[in-house]
């Protein structure tokens, strides 16, 4: 039978006091501010990131994993049902429609410039791009 | 470097421009190709609109009717119809539906919205401007407002409405 020795009185005393001490110091420690005080990214360039992906061994990580396990366990249809496909698709198609405009519109921009640059080159005049915008136009844009 | 739109060189169309010119007048050949979806639309309508006539009037009387394009009623009713589509388009937006498609719009000559008054009188004076080999339309060519002979009489003007450069960045934005 293992012998039980007395703790002195003095020994329990003194470390009542350390946990007291401890307890108080805890409850008056501002984390927030000193987590405002370290620099993260100081901190993060300190470390080698390239060292410690070197140190892992991902073949035997995955090794581990089960993945067709993994995969069994998300409900695809689920997954699909939570996503709108038709936005996706709708936000796709006319996206498509408007670069199609766009390329349009600045096909036919560029021929009207260029029908414009050559009748000013026929008029020896300098052609500084379409005129405009009408008066009352450019007061209302420049508000 | 950025380079203006007059120190562009004289060789093709660029795919994307770079300068916004939403608010300029707009030039020959967007109004002219404006004009032409405008017209193709309105006789594809029309001749829809025929069509459907043709089989409402078979289906209740079980007759057949037959167009003759060269029927001087048909022609009226064209006439008419084409009055209405572009009247009542430059009234309500400023835009047909072809104008929309290239992005241009009609104004007053001061650049408020077109009235409908002034959508009536463009509407009625269009014809003038196809009068001797399409003389009225040398003004978008050559004048400083770019307006046709339809233009001056109803006191309006043509507008691009697209903005190029919003439309550059959608594009590279995509990219």
């Amino acid at each position: 039978m293992a012998e039980v020795r007395p703790v002195p009185r003095s020994e329990a005393w003194a470390q009542a006091v350390a946990e007291r001490a401890v307890e108080l110091v805890v409850s008056a420690l501002d984390v927030n501010a000193l987590l405002d005080q370290v620099d993260l990214n100081a901190v993060l360039d300190q470390v080698d990131i390239e060292r410690v992906l070197d140190r892992i061994d991902l073949d035997r990580l995955l090794g581990r994993m089960d993945l067709n396990d993994l995969v069994k366990h998300i409900d695809v249809n689920a997954l699909v049902e939570q996503t709108d496909l038709g936005a996706i698709i709708a936000r796709s198609s006319s996206g498509v429609a408007s670069d199609v405009l766009d390329v349009f519109r600045s096909q036919t921009v560029g021929l009207d410039e260029f029908i414009g640059r050559w009748i000013a080159r026929l008029r020896r005049r300098p052609y500084t791009g379409p005129p405009g915008p009408p008066d009352r136009l450019q007061s209302r844009a420049g508000r | 470097m950025t380079t203006r739109a007059g120190d562009a060189p004289l060789s093709g169309p660029p795919v994307i421009i770079r300068y916004s010119f939403q608010g300029k007048y707009a030039g020959f050949a967007s109004r002219f190709a404006a004009f032409a979806v405008d017209v193709g639309i309105s006789l594809c309508v029309y001749l829809l609109a025929l069509a459907v006539i043709s089989f409402a009037a078979r289906v209740l009387t079980g007759k057949d009717i037959t167009w003759n394009k060269g029927d001087i009623w048909v022609i009226i009713a064209y006439a008419v119809w084409v009055f209405i589509y572009f009247a009542h388009s430059w009234a309500a937006s400023g835009r047909t539906a072809g104008m929309a498609l290239f992005g241009v719009r009609v104004v007053r000559d001061d650049g408020t919205d077109a009235s409908g008054r002034r959508a009536v009188v463009r509407t009625l004076a269009l014809p003038l401007s196809f009068l001797f080999l399409g003389l009225g339309f040398v003004g978008i060519l050559l004048g400083n407002r770019r307006r046709a002979l339809h233009d001056v009489i109803a006191g309006t003007a043509v507008i691009y409405s697209w903005d190029a450069r919003a439309a550059r960045l959608r594009f590279l934005s995509r990219g």
